[in-house]
């Protein structure tokens, strides 16, 4: 089993002013959103966790090794990040070239580098474009890359960067089903994100940043209990549970079909 | 008279083979907030630029039939006439921020100055659009060290400045937390209610039913169907279109409770009413 | 934010002179010396923005202008003094290295209007908010366009850093190494530089549809938010200037004639 271990983790960019401030969190094989407002520390812990920056103070731990020695492109070959814009790390002229990149880099070679390509690329549904253009493609369709090329380097570690941003109900549905792959897979799958229905519906736990510090971290259907402090956390309910809520039913339902089954059993 | 009357609009962007507009008509009124959904590459964009005239003078490409607001032709206008009748906000806050001001207020005065407003009115004309949007105390900021949600109301009142009749807001939200796009659909209503044509598209379908007095259901670069919110999201086939209806219709369907004119609620309050309704007719 | 404007608002009498004002003064420093042909006129335009800069209490920020002028100087003085075409007097002789006096006096000269270049446009650039500085332009009839090229270069660039930073970001995370020897650093250089390229030219299209639709290209006059303070004050030392140069001018055209 894969795990993640922050201890006492503290972040700052500028002297006295904490980004993050005395984080302590394991991650572990359940599927974990963290959700918090803009400038919460979302994005910077995801940093510290790929190495990208180093903390002030505190310790992370990839399976029992801290991640202080070890270099980026090291790091590389444990944790797959997706970045919220495709457009930032796209650059090759074939969607097959830019998916190979990360695996090659990690020093699989080229035949292998290749299968993991097209077996990604099938696994997010874009076998079809192996040969095009990235830059041809539509934007969603260009994140659909992104995450690929991160799928490509197999690594027991996956985080992703608000998935389902700008995308459609029919990406939105692709990226659930990767994301359940995955765990399936026994791979550890954190992401953050802003939505809270795909919250609600596709991971187990939640943890809620608020001005840099843990506010919340529980199966997703006790954070969602708590509204007082959501409220503090500038965050709304899911709108399964807003209506579930509303009627005061004896569950919280998140999804339909939890709802649906609740209504029935009042 | 109608806002704006589009007759029969095909549109094809160079270079591309495929129609982005297929045979597009319909007419708005004045004052009503019209969402549009669809799912990725349904036209959606293409359709709000052809009514501020970057289709097709910006993109130049392929043009038939009529955009007609008020009583100006588009196609036979250009994006500076137009642009003081009809202003278009997007999805990157970022982009839309001139980037040659130094503060929020000079921001906004952009476009009056370029439209040529007097000094004295264009003053009047910041404070006015400020206020509306909540944006005074970053008056003297930077624009670019704002957050998602402000820099996006900046941008809204740098059009609102320059007192459009109508406002095309495409995914004005996508790039905001909860909290910075709950700013900007309240700021959109209250729009709204002084009497702005309000068209806009957006993914949080939800929010679209809550807020719109009509909904345009686009496809592959055709209008499906153009009409109230509930009619829309009860359709059958729906998810032909690539959309789902709001998780409230979603949960109504399942339970099959349908309204008086036997469509399915779209909102929450709709349908806890519907709900409750039918909880005190189970107990008795 | 980061911000790459070498101006910085200090009350000075400087801040509050119109920006035309200061742009006449650099024509004045400029020509008179060339109408005039006497290098001492240089010399006194070089002590005026010395006084200028000082007074307004900008001389810290223009030090690293000085450095960069003293190694424009310094290699004109070693260049000439040893190799300059017209070199016969030796003057000083340092080993094997021989300074000719020729060579000095041109080095001299080059050190002159090097200075006096980048000391009569330091009063400009340190005490003018850039965007008054276009505005200017725009009023005296420069294109709109090209005053918001200039404006939006001073913001549009530290957002491009960050933008890079990002990528720099993306690919290390794919793996890619992009510190060690000349090779590795060659081969990460294409990664890094053509997503910065691709999205700005995604950003600049969208930025091109939101200047349109904000009036950019309208036909109509444009109007200006902030008001030009041409104050009597301007004036007075616009008038100045001009006569300056105009003396200037006749007093070479009579010398010329006798």
């Amino acid at each position: 089993m894969n795990k993640i271990k922050v201890e006492n983790l503290s972040f700052s960019y500028t002297p006295n002013d904490l980004v993050l401030s005395n984080i302590n969190i394991t991650f572990d094989n359940r599927t974990t959103a963290i959700i918090g407002q803009n400038g919460a520390g979302k994005t910077t812990l995801v940093k510290l966790l790929k190495g990208l920056i180093k903390p002030i103070s505190g310790d992370i731990q990839i399976n029992g090794t801290s991640i202080s020695s070890q270099s980026v492109a090291s790091l590389a070959k444990q944790i797959g990040l997706v970045f919220q814009n495709p457009d930032d790390q796209i650059f090759k002229q074939t969607v097959l070239d830019e998916v190979m990149f990360g695996p090659l880099n990690i020093g699989i070679n080229e035949v292998e580098a290749k299968n993991a390509a097209i077996e990604a690329l099938s696994l997010v549904g874009m076998s079809k474009h192996e040969n095009s253009n990235p830059y041809d493609l539509g934007l969603s369709e260009r994140k659909l890359i992104a995450i690929a090329s991160i799928l490509s380097m197999n690594t027991p570690i996956i985080i992703f960067d608000e998935p389902t941003i700008a995308q459609d109900f029919i990406s939105k549905e692709k990226i659930k089903n990767i994301i359940r792959y995955l765990q399936f897979q026994g791979k550890l799958v954190l992401t953050i994100i802003h939505d809270m229905d795909f919250v609600a519906e596709c991971f187990e736990r939640t943890i809620v940043l608020c001005k840099g510090s843990v506010l919340i971290d529980d199966e997703t259907k006790k954070v969602f209990q708590n509204v007082d402090l959501l409220k503090e956390a500038h965050l709304e309910l899911p709108h399964v549970a807003r209506l579930s809520k509303e009627l005061a039913l004896k569950n919280l339902s998140l999804t339909i079909d939890d709802f649906i089954t609740d209504w029935f059993n009042y | 008279m109608s806002k704006i009357t589009v007759t029969n609009l095909k549109y094809k962007y160079p270079h591309r083979d495929n129609l982005a507009l297929n045979n597009i008509s319909f007419e708005i009124q004045p004052g009503e907030f019209i969402g549009i959904v669809g799912e990725n590459n349904s036209g959606k964009s293409t359709l709000c630029q052809s009514i501020i005239g970057l289709v097709p003078h910006f993109y130049k490409g392929g043009y038939g039939g009529s955009v007609i607001i008020d009583d100006i032709e588009v196609y036979k206008s250009d994006i500076s006439t137009l642009c003081k009748k009809v202003g278009l906000i997007f999805q990157n806050p970022f982009n839309q921020v001139t980037g040659s001001k130094e503060t929020v207020f000079e921001e906004i005065a952009f476009g009056l100055e370029n439209i040529g407003i007097p000094r004295d009115e264009m003053i009047e004309r910041i404070n006015f659009s400020m206020k509306l949007l909540d944006i005074e105390q970053y008056k003297d900021r930077n624009p670019f060290d704002l957050s998602g949600g402000q820099m996006q109301r900046v941008a809204i009142a740098s059009i609102i400045a320059m007192k459009p009749e109508i406002i095309i807001l495409d995914e004005p939200t996508s790039q905001l937390d909860p909290a910075g796009s709950e700013e900007v659909f309240q700021a959109v209503t209250k729009l709204s209610n002084e009497g702005i044509t309000i068209i806009m598209v957006e993914h949080k379908i939800e929010k679209i039913a809550a807020y719109c007095d009509k909904v345009m259901l686009m496809h592959k670069g055709e209008l499906i169907k153009f009409d109230t919110p509930s009619e829309v999201f009860s359709l059958d086939n729906l998810s032909d279109y690539g959309i789902n209806p709001p998780i409230f219709t979603s949960i109504c369907k399942k339970l099959n409770l349908r309204k008086d004119d036997n469509n399915y609620p779209v909102t929450i309050e709709e349908t806890l009413q519907l709900l409750k309704k039918e909880r005190s007719y189970e107990q008795n | 934010m980061k911000s790459i404007t070498l101006y910085e608002y200090k009350n000075s009498f400087l801040n509050h002179i119109d920006p035309f004002c200061k742009l006449l003064y650099i024509l004045a420093a400029l020509s008179i010396p060339l109408i005039l042909g006497v290098s001492v006129t240089k010399l006194i335009f070089i002590a005026i923005s010395i006084f200028l800069i000082i007074s307004n209490k900008v001389f810290k920020k223009v030090i690293p202008l000085f450095t960069f002028s003293a190694i424009i100087i310094l290699t004109a003085i070693i260049i000439q003094g040893l190799f300059y075409s017209n070199n016969k007097h030796i003057i000083l002789q340092l080993g094997p290295l021989k300074f000719y006096k020729e060579g000095l006096l041109f080095a001299y000269h080059i050190a002159l209007n090097v200075l006096n270049i980048l000391l009569s446009f330091a009063v400009l650039i340190f005490t003018t908010k850039p965007t008054d500085l276009i505005d200017s332009f725009v009023r005296v009839g420069f294109s709109p366009r090209f005053g918001y090229v200039l404006s939006s270069v001073f913001q549009i660039i530290p957002q491009m850093s960050e933008t890079m930073s990002t990528i720099s970001d993306a690919q290390k995370s794919r793996g890619m190494e992009s510190e060690g020897n000349l090779f590795t650093r060659i081969k990460a250089f294409f990664p890094l530089i053509s997503p910065v390229i691709t999205s700005s030219l995604i950003n600049t299209r969208e930025r091109a549809i939101a200047l349109e639709v904000r009036g950019f290209n309208s036909t109509t006059k444009k109007t200006f938010l902030n008001q030009q303070t041409r104050t009597r004050k301007d004036k007075i030392i616009n008038i100045i200037l001009l006569l300056l140069i105009i003396l200037s001018s006749i007093w070479r055209i009579i010398t010329c004639l006798k």
